[in-house]
């Protein structure tokens, strides 16, 4: 079944996923006070490789995901590739579940078992993969206008508690920091982007793929931008590179006039919409990847028990909040270099000289 | 525990397979196939929740440590 995406959906598809669960966490602490450094240096050196995200999903416009990987790379190793992919999908979708589970635990449920938080969220998330990408994307582009209008509320709230004398001095420990910080971003949440290429279905034409890729992740990593820089501002380079959850200590200190206070709570609302939109395109991705190795071209039927299975996998992978931070905060691991860097790059020369070859013949 | 995970996978294929009577039996066998699998997964972990996670990457990361002290 062909799904279609319109563009400005596409975009806030592309950005909550980017958003997704990493809004809470403290990106690029690495860097310290030039953390705004390393999203810059971070989204330089991620554009070319969106970029080339892009390529390879406009060069399956037109097909369903089956039919463009096989046009691709041919049955065989198509069928390799979406093998890989749809492992590492339910890797993540799996990591997704964790931050969830443990986040909700720490800060609110403190006696409610992550499993049956996790049970609620998979189920949702059942229905939404099922659903498919179009209402995903439909969702998604009414949630990026509440997502955007809270945080810049709650950031504006907070401009009184704000201290850029944090920021100075600039680059005092040198390149390395900031390098460190950005590698850091570039493998949790950039590059994960890599996943909307197999989940994201067909846009309105060819080029929409380009627009909605690279507008979509610049608006992601200018918003994290903006509030890793507000919580560092607020808390402190100390707190900021020692705390699980620093955007949510820094939102926790707004109080306006006495009246206005615990807006803790809706970085979490926040947090529990993106996570949700990024499990659901993880599996969704994962789902598509298993169907197409298995040579189905419906992968709604495999939805159920993959689904199902992130429940235990989270529990497998992740044995405790610190493990979660620490793999969110990581300097790339090398699956990830495997799967969001080296692998695209060779599906791409491959994909360009098949089609090179398919024109001239 | 264990047994109340397989009642549960058990119930949701059961109610899947009755829902959608008129599905190809090569989809049904893949289907039931992976409930199978995801219900001894769900099993195993229950049982021990410590499981080793397979590392396929590992000798290349520790490769790689040993290269770059600075940590991954």
């Amino acid at each position: 079944m062909k799904e279609h995406v319109p563009d400005r959906q596409g975009i806030a598809f592309v950005a909550l996923f980017i958003l997704g669960n990493s809004i809470i966490y403290g990106l690029a602490w690495r860097a310290g006070r030039d953390l705004w450094l390393s999203f810059l240096v971070a989204t330089g050196l991620s554009f070319p490789l969106i970029l080339l995200y892009s390529r390879l999903h406009s060069l399956m416009h037109g097909q369903v995901f089956s039919e463009g990987m096989e046009s691709l790379f041919g049955k065989w190793p198509s069928r390799i590739i979406a093998l890989l992919y749809s492992g590492y999908a339910w890797r993540l979708g799996s990591y997704v579940v964790s931050d969830v589970t443990n986040f909700i635990q720490a800060v609110s449920l403190r006696d409610t078992p992550q499993f049956a938080t996790a049970l609620g969220f998979v189920l949702l998330v059942l229905w939404a993969v099922k659903e498919g990408a179009e209402t995903l994307a439909r969702w998604s582009s009414v949630m990026i206008v509440v997502v955007g209008f809270v945080l810049v509320f709650t950031l504006l709230l907070a401009t009184g508690q704000v201290d850029l004398d944090e920021f100075l001095p600039v680059m005092y420990d040198g390149f390395g920091p900031v390098l460190l910080g950005a590698l850091q971003i570039m493998d949790f949440p950039f590059l994960e982007t890599i996943l909307v290429v197999g989940s994201i279905g067909a846009l309105s034409r060819q080029k929409a793929s380009y627009t909605v890729f690279l507008t979509g992740f610049v608006l992601a990593a200018f918003f994290l931008m903006l509030v890793a820089s507000f919580s560092l501002a607020v808390l402190g380079t100390e707190k900021y590179t020692t705390s699980y959850y620093p955007i949510f200590m820094a939102t926790a200190r707004i109080d306006v006039a006495e009246f206005l206070t615990r807006l803790e709570l809706v970085v979490g609302v926040i947090f529990a919409l993106g996570g949700f939109l990024k499990m659901a395109v993880c599996l969704l991705a994962a789902c598509k990847g298993l169907a197409h190795t298995l040579g189905f071209s419906d992968y709604r039927f495999l939805a159920t028990p993959l689904v199902l299975s992130v429940i235990p996998g989270a529990r497998w992978l992740v044995k405790s909040s610190m493990e979660i931070e620490r793999s969110a905060t990581k300097v790339f691991g090398i699956s990830d270099v495997l799967f969001q860097v080296v692998l695209p790059i060779c599906l791409w020369i491959v994909a360009e000289i098949r089609i090179s070859r398919h024109s001239e013949d | 525990m264990a047994i109340l995970v397989i009642l549960g996978f058990a119930l949701v294929g059961t109610v899947e397979l009755v829902l959608s009577p008129r599905r190809p039996w090569k989809e049904v066998a893949a289907y039931l196939v992976l409930l199978a699998v995801a219900a001894a997964f769900s099993v195993m972990v229950t049982l021990n929740p410590d499981l080793p996670v397979p590392q396929p990457l590992g000798l290349l990361f520790d490769w790689l440590k040993e290269i770059w002290q600075g940590g991954l």
